[in-house]
Parts: C-alpha cells; sequence; structure tokens
C-alpha cells in the first residue's frame, strides 16, 4: 500500500520534472545583480542563479540582495505564482517594491532556517507590469544551505503543475518517513522492553536487536523531522550537532543492527567497529562545532565519510551472508544496502563536497527501505522468539509426560514387588502358623497314637486344641492389627469351651483400649500363643479354681494385660513350666516385657506392651 | 415346647451329614425331615407342598452352590422357618452374609452332639449365638459413626453421653443393641452383660435376635434400594 503510494509519487515527479522545459509561458530569471555584505564588507556583481551560498562563501555567513529585472507576460488571464525551490535561512521578496513574503530576520544570524522546504508565492493580480524588478534579500548562516535559486513566474497552474508533485513529496514522504518510523520505533522499544530471554539460564536478557530498531528509527525520524523545524530551539551550531548526532545514531544503529541479524555481534570484527562507532559518536560534537562555526563544513564530511567507509565492507560482508544462509530477510537487507549505501554516497558528495545548490539528499526516500526490513526483521525476529517458547513449551510439556509416565512404571513396579512381598510374608505367616499351632498338635496327635499309651481323653485333648489353634489362626487374619482387646475377646470366644468344661470360675475384666499402633499383625499372632500358653498352664497345671483375665490401658500409651489364677503356683528357680520358655521367646521377639510372678494361691502372668 | 419340630439338613459331606441327623435324632423333640447334600435337592425337596420345615440346618459350601439360597428359599416359602448355618470356623464374613440372608444363627461343625441339639433349642427359644468378632463386624458395618469410645471403661456411661448417632436417619442398630454389641466384641459373656447392663439374660438374647432381623431385613431393603438404583426395579408410581 505504502509503496505503491510512492511509486504513484515517484512516477509523478518524474513526469512532473520532465514537463518542466515544455511551458513557454513560464518566466525563468537566471541572472542577478547581487549585493553582498560579509563580515561588514559590502560587494555588488551580476551573478548567476542558481546562487549557493556556501560554495561562493565557504565559512562566512552574510546577507544578500538579489535584483531581477524581468518583463512581464503580454497578458495576465490568471494568477501568477513564483516558485523557489529553496532560499535564505531567512529571506525577503519584493517585486515592484511591494513586500510578497517574509520568513524569518535577516538580521538575526544563526536562528531560524526557512531554506529547507521550497516556496510558492501568489503575485496578487495586477502586480505584473510590462518591466519588473523582483529583489529576494536572503541571510545566509555558515554551512546551512542558503542561496538563491533560479527563479520560475508562470501562471499558477503551469507553475503548479511541474513544481506541485515536488512540493508535495518532499513534504509527504518526509511526513510519511517521520510517521512510519516513530511507529516502527515505539513496536522494538515496546519489544525491548517487555520481551526477555524465556530461558532461564540466559536470565532476564533482553534482545539488543530491539533496542538498535528502536534507536535507529527514532534517530531516523528526528532526523527527518528538522526538515520542519524552521525555527529550532538552540542556536544553529548546537542544533546542527543535535541533527547530526541524530544521523550519527541513525547509522551506528544501523551497523549494529545489521551485524547483530548477521551474527557477528560478539566478534573479533564487531568489537573492533563498535569502538570505531563509538568513537565517532563520542567526537560528533567536536566535528560539528568546528566544522559550522569555523566553516570548516570538510571536517563534517570526512566524519560522515567514516561511516560509509564503515557500511561499504558490512554491505560486501553480509552480500557474502546472503549468498550462504538464503533466505529472504538477509536479501531484503542486501537489496536496503545495495540502494541506500550508493544514494548515501551520492548525497555526501552531492551535498558535502560538490555542495551543489538546489540538490536535495535522496537519503531520506531510500532509507524507507530500511525502515521496512527493520520492522520487517523486528517482526520476524519476535514471531523467532514465541516459537522457541512455544517449542520449549511442548518440549517441556513432553518431557513432563514422559517423566510421568516413568514415575507410573516406577510405581506399577513398586506395588508389583510390595504385592509380591505381601504375599511372601503371607505365605510365610501361613507356613509358621501351621507349624507351630495345627502342624505341631497333629503330629503330637500322631505320636501319642503311635504310643498307644495316650488315653482317648488325652488324644481328645490334643486334637481339640489343634482345632482351637487352626480356629484362632483364622480369626487372627481378620483381627485389626493391635486391638488386643478383639485379641482376647476371640480367644476367650474359642477356649469358651474348655473353660465351660473345666470348673475354673473366669473373671473377665477387658478395658476397651485403642489398637496398639506398634503392635503388627505378626505380633497379634504371638500375643496368641502367649495368652493361649498361659491359659493352658493354668488349665492344665495350675489346679485354680479362679482364672482371671485384665486388661489395662497404660497411661503413657500401650496395655498391660495380665492372666491371674489362684492355683498352686511353682517355684520359678527350681521348675519350669511348661512353655514358660516359649512365652519368653514369643515376649521378645514382640518387643514385650513379660513378668510372671507366682506363689501359692496367686501366680500372674503379665505382659506390658508397648 | 410340646411341639415336634421339622428340621433339614443340607450338608454335602455324608459324615457330617450323618453326624448331624443323628444327633438331631437324639432329641425327642427334634424329627428329621431330610438330610440332602445339594442346594437342588434342598430346593426340590421344600418345594414339595407336603413338605414343612421348622429349622434348617444348612452348609454353606455345597458342590452346586451356596446354603444361603437354600435359606433364601426356605424363609420365602415358609417365614417362620428358622435356617441355621453350619459353620467349620465360624468366620465372620460367612456368618454375616448368612445373618443377611435370613440366617438365625450358627452351628460350629466341631460341637459336640448334645450341643447341637442345645444351639437348635436355644435359637427357638429366642437365643441367637453371635461371637465377638462378628459383633465387631457388625459395629463397624452398621453402627456408622458412632464408634465406641476408647478406653472407656464403662460402656453404658459413653452411650449416655454420645446420643443418637449423626446418620439416624439411616439407623439400623439402637444405641442399646450397639453396647450390646461393643460389650460382646469385648469378651463379655450374656450373663456378664445383663450383669453390667442390668437386664435380664433374656433382654440381652431378644437383642441380638432382633439384631439378626433387622439385618436380615436391612439386607433385603438395601438389596432392593441397590436394585432401584441401577434401575432392576421400578419404582413405585404415585
Amino acid at each position: 500500500m505504502l509503496s505503491r503510494l510512492l511509486q504513484v509519487r515517484l512516477s509523478g515527479l518524474l513526469i512532473g520534472l520532465l514537463s518542466l522545459p515544455s511551458q513557454a509561458e513560464v518566466i525563468e530569471l537566471r541572472q542577478a545583480r547581487a549585493d553582498l555584505q560579509i563580515n561588514g564588507v559590502l560587494e555588488s556583481r551580476q551573478v548567476n542563479l542558481p546562487y549557493g551560498w556556501d560554495s561562493h562563501h565557504a565559512g562566512q555567513a552574510g546577507l544578500g540582495r538579489f535584483s531581477m529585472d524581468f518583463d512581464g507576460p503580454a497578458a495576465v488571464t490568471q494568477p501568477w505564482v513564483m516558485y523557489f525551490s529553496n532560499l535564505g535561512n531567512a529571506y525577503e521578496v519584493r517585486l515592484n517594491g511591494e513586500l510578497m513574503e517574509q520568513n524569518g530576520d535577516l538580521g538575526q544570524f544563526n536562528t531560524s532556517d526557512f531554506a529547507k522546504l521550497p516556496r510558492l508565492i501568489n503575485i496578487p493580480k495586477g502586480f505584473l507590469q510590462a518591466k519588473n524588478q523582483l529583489i529576494v534579500s536572503i541571510r545566509s548562516d555558515v554551512g546551512r544551505r542558503a542561496g538563491v535559486p533560479v527563479v520560475r513566474l508562470g501562471p499558477m497552474d503551469e507553475i503548479k503543475r511541474s513544481v506541485q508533485l515536488y512540493m508535495d513529496w518532499r513534504v509527504n514522504s518526509s511526513v510519511v518517513v517521520i510517521v512510519f518510523s516513530l511507529l516502527v520505533a515505539a513496536f522494538a522499544m515496546v519489544l525491548w522492553l517487555t520481551q526477555t530471554d524465556p530461558r532461564p539460564q540466559q536470565g532476564e536478557k533482553r534482545d539488543r536487536l530491539y533496542l538498535y530498531a528502536a534507536v535507529a528509527e527514532s534517530s531516523w525520524a528526528m532526523y527527518v523531522g528538522d526538515t520542519f523545524v524552521a525555527s529550532p530551539l538552540l542556536p544553529w551550531v548546537a542544533w546542527a550537532i543535535l541533527i547530526n548526532l541524530a544521523l550519527a545514531l541513525w547509522l551506528c544503529a544501523m551497523l549494529m543492527f545489521i551485524h547483530d541479524v548477521a551474527g557477528w555481534a560478539g566478534g573479533r570484527i564487531h568489537r573492533s567497529m563498535s569502538r570505531i562507532l563509538m568513537g565517532l559518536l563520542l567526537i560528533e560534537p567536536l566535528v560539528v562545532f568546528l566544522a559550522f562555526s569555523t566553516g570548516r563544513l570538510w571536517l563534517n564530511s570526512v566524519w560522515l565519510a567514516c561511516f560509509a567507509a564503515l557500511f561499504l565492507p558490512s554491505t560486501v560482508f553480509f552480500f557474502v551472508k546472503a549468498w550462504r544462509v538464503n533466505n529472504f530477510l538477509n536479501w531484503l537487507i542486501v537489496l536496503a544496502f545495495v540502494i541506500n549505501v550508493p544514494v548515501g554516497l551520492r548525497d555526501l558528495y552531492a551535498i558535502r563536497i560538490a555542495d551543489s545548490f538546489g540538490t536535495h539528499g535522496l537519503l531520506r526516500y531510500s532509507a524507507f527501505l530500511f525502515g521496512l526490513t527493520l520492522a520487517a526483521i523486528v517482526v520476524d525476529r519476535f514471531r523467532q522468539a514465541n516459537m522457541q517458547v512455544r517449542e520449549m513449551m511442548e518440549n517441556l510439556t513432553s518431557r513432563i509426560a514422559q517423566k510421568e509416565q516413568e514415575l507410573g512404571q516406577t510405581y506399577e513396579r513398586m506395588e508389583v514387588i510390595a504385592r509380591e512381598q505381601e504375599r511372601t510374608a503371607e505365605r510365610t505367616r501361613i507356613l509358621r502358623d501351621m507349624h507351630d499351632g495345627v502342624g505341631s498338635h497333629i503330629s503330637a496327635a500322631i505320636r501319642q497314637l503311635q504310643s498307644g499309651r495316650a488315653s482317648d481323653e488325652q488324644l481328645m485333648q490334643t486334637l481339640r486344641e489343634s482345632l482351637d489353634q487352626l480356629k484362632l489362626s483364622i480369626d487372627a487374619m481378620t483381627l485389626p492389627p493391635g486391638d488386643v482387646t478383639a485379641l482376647l475377646a476371640s480367644l476367650r470366644y474359642r477356649l469358651e469351651p474348655r473353660l465351660k468344661a473345666s470348673d475354673v470360675e473366669l473373671q473377665w475384666d477387658v478395658d476397651l483400649i485403642e489398637p496398639l499402633p506398634r503392635v503388627d499383625d505378626k505380633a497379634m499372632r504371638h500375643l496368641q500363643f502367649m495368652v493361649f500358653e498361659a491359659l493352658s498352664n493354668v488349665l492344665q497345671h495350675a489346679k485354680a479354681s479362679m482364672l482371671r483375665i485384665e486388661l489395662r490401658g497404660r497411661d503413657r500409651g500401650g496395655a498391660a494385660l495380665r492372666v491371674i489364677d489362684n492355683g498352686s503356683g511353682f517355684d520359678l528357680k527350681s521348675v519350669k513350666p511348661q512353655g514358660l520358655g516359649s512365652l519368653k521367646e514369643r515376649a521378645a521377639a514382640i518387643g514385650a516385657s513379660l513378668t510372671v510372678t507366682s506363689e501359692p494361691g496367686r501366680t500372674v502372668v503379665e505382659i506390658l506392651l508397648e | 415346647m410340646d411341639k415336634i419340630w421339622q428340621v433339614l439338613v443340607v450338608e454335602d459331606d455324608p459324615q457330617m451329614r450323618e453326624f448331624f441327623a443323628s444327633s438331631v435324632a437324639r432329641a425327642a423333640q427334634l424329627q428329621m425331615a431330610a438330610a440332602v447334600g445339594s442346594v437342588a435337592e434342598a430346593l426340590a425337596w421344600l418345594d414339595q407342598p407336603t413338605h414343612q420345615v421348622d429349622v434348617l440346618l444348612t452348609d454353606l459350601g455345597l458342590p452346586d452352590g451356596s446354603g444361603l439360597e437354600v435359606i433364601r428359599h426356605a424363609t420365602r416359602l415358609n417365614p417362620a422357618c428358622e435356617p441355621l448355618v453350619i459353620s467349620m470356623f465360624g468366620d465372620e464374613d460367612n456368618v454375616l452374609a448368612s445373618i443377611e440372608a435370613g440366617a438365625l444363627g450358627y452351628i460350629h461343625k466341631d460341637s459336640a452332639p448334645d450341643d447341637i441339639a442345645q444351639t437348635i433349642f436355644l435359637m427357638l427359644g429366642g437365643a441367637s449365638p453371635i461371637s465377638p468378632m462378628i459383633a465387631r463386624k457388625v459395629l463397624s458395618k452398621y453402627a456408622g459413626s458412632r464408634a465406641p469410645a476408647p478406653n472407656a471403661k464403662d460402656p453404658l456411661v459413653d452411650s449416655v453421653q454420645a446420643g443418637p448417632t449423626e446418620n439416624a436417619g439411616n439407623q439400623v442398630l439402637s444405641p442399646r443393641e450397639q453396647d450390646v454389641l461393643s460389650l460382646i466384641s469385648r469378651g463379655f459373656s450374656y450373663s456378664e452383660i445383663s450383669r453390667l447392663q442390668s437386664v435380664t439374660i433374656h433382654t440381652v438374647q431378644t437383642h441380638i435376635k432382633n439384631l439378626y432381623t433387622k439385618l436380615s431385613v436391612h439386607s433385603k431393603s438395601e438389596a432392593v434400594f441397590e436394585a432401584t438404583r441401577l434401575g432392576l426395579l421400578q419404582s413405585p408410581r404415585h
């Protein structure tokens, strides 16, 4: 859209320029009598137009009064205008003694600058006569491109047809460049401020590319914007320092930008170039001050040529780079270079060296391509950064998923192992149970049968105990671990027939206590055996009439289990009561403390559980 | 108790079946109606209109199915029938399932012959047996949030303090029943419980008997509820 607009403008301009000489009615004034006042010295002479002040009076400010006599047109059928492509930094235009237009103060050097834009001045009706005198007075500051051009007078339509396009071009295109540059600058600046490298190891690193773009484009906008500043806030030399600084910043940022894109940043050549650029920036105020205050304009030209000297090799290197890494953006950069570097050199030559008055820099138009390239690369860089982030996120997500899967597999494996262990433990428990309980009883029954000495009653007793053991071991499977109350209850229930069959009175004094966390199912089974053993002892050997079972919770947690009988008792030192050894072993196995006290009439088996 | 009770024995082990039959035969008030060895035979026998059974003794693990089917069938035909489960170990899962199916008690396979008749008479007299393990299981399954207080020396005090349970709407066990169950689960005998609770043994027995009925009914209503929920039964239209 923008480029098409420019195309239209450009072709219009060409047509306008080409159609210029064909206008017969237009009067062109190419000679004038000049009264020049330089450093208080007055001088009058005949001069040819255009008259560029800087090329005639290098390094000298002054005032000039240019008089031109010309014959009026035969008949004035429509409004006439005069056209000046440039004028002085201040000027005054008089026709036949009447003031036509005045801009700036002729007496105040180094203030306003009205030399930057072309002027079209209306000639009021009836002013043109057969003989006319045009007097153009100008103020010229040093190096400020003041002067008097070839003056064109003619019917408004004719002049406008030939110059309007150029005037519009100069004004409008500058506006477009400024607006576009500012937009790109703002965009790049926002990106520079907000976008940081998301990779953790990079810290909060910002992308310098955005900063270069922002600096380049804002500087360029300032440089081009100077066209519209007729009354700078600063005196001419200070203003010149500022404007040249903008130009230098643009050049530096462009070079840095290109080096960044090419991936040369950090290299040895790049570091040297950076130092040179920094040096050029630092000496800029001095160079410009000297150039414009002492009239040594060549200093400024040499300084600018230094930039050109840096741009030339960069262009070549980048061309090679683009050749190798073949992508659209690289070639866009090459195109921008290939167009702009020659244009820049031409401007440098035309304006600074040849100082042909009336020519204008073309870089401001061609550099638009730089702006476009910059914008395109910034957008591309942003897109790539986003893509990187997305790839990183995807990568991260897949890695997390993978880790999760691994974790799941590990968990499954662990579960399989745990189940395996559980089965093994269960098998071990059942085997031990059978060995200690049913197995030992049945083998005892077999021995009793084999010996032939056991009575039926004894045999019955053994077999009953065997079945009791089996029932107890089934109970043990369903007993909640640590629930000693439930354990005693089931034991009583299972032994109830045997207790009934004996003449022993049972005193049941069992508290409801919380399951003991340190008594696991293995310990439960041991405890079951121990109580069973103690009860069997009482029923079979103690000759007791009373059996008391107590369960008490203890203040510090744990429980105290007591089996008390009023039987004959036994001497702990001399007699080894049956099963006492096994009681001790089991107590040790479950970490319980076992105390047996015995005297005639009172035997206490106390098991203290943690 | 002049009535002669008709007894059906369902047991697949011929020796055991013979043992139960002879144990029953020794009691004057019990009469063996039949002794069969499978679910199919039992159902066929029950379906004969002339056959009447007052006491059903059934094993659970039968070759062609579960004794629970026989219990359900018998109680459906004759709600007054009193089923007893023959259990080797009296293990809680099997016994509880039997109670929920409608059994009113269980007999251990290793019981003495006299004890078998004794158990039948006790049951007929309204006393159902319950072991501490089963009491604990019933408590944990039906008592809901009203768990026995830890280290409680006197469950009566606790029960008063605890008050009605939170899920009273879904209440299966009455507080008194829970107290009795709690004491049973701690190993106390019926007589000890009656002394602790200051009630007669008969009252304790009634609690247990009621409990049996309740669990059976509850399990039936639960089954209906489940079936309705699953869409197997249509809910009644209003």
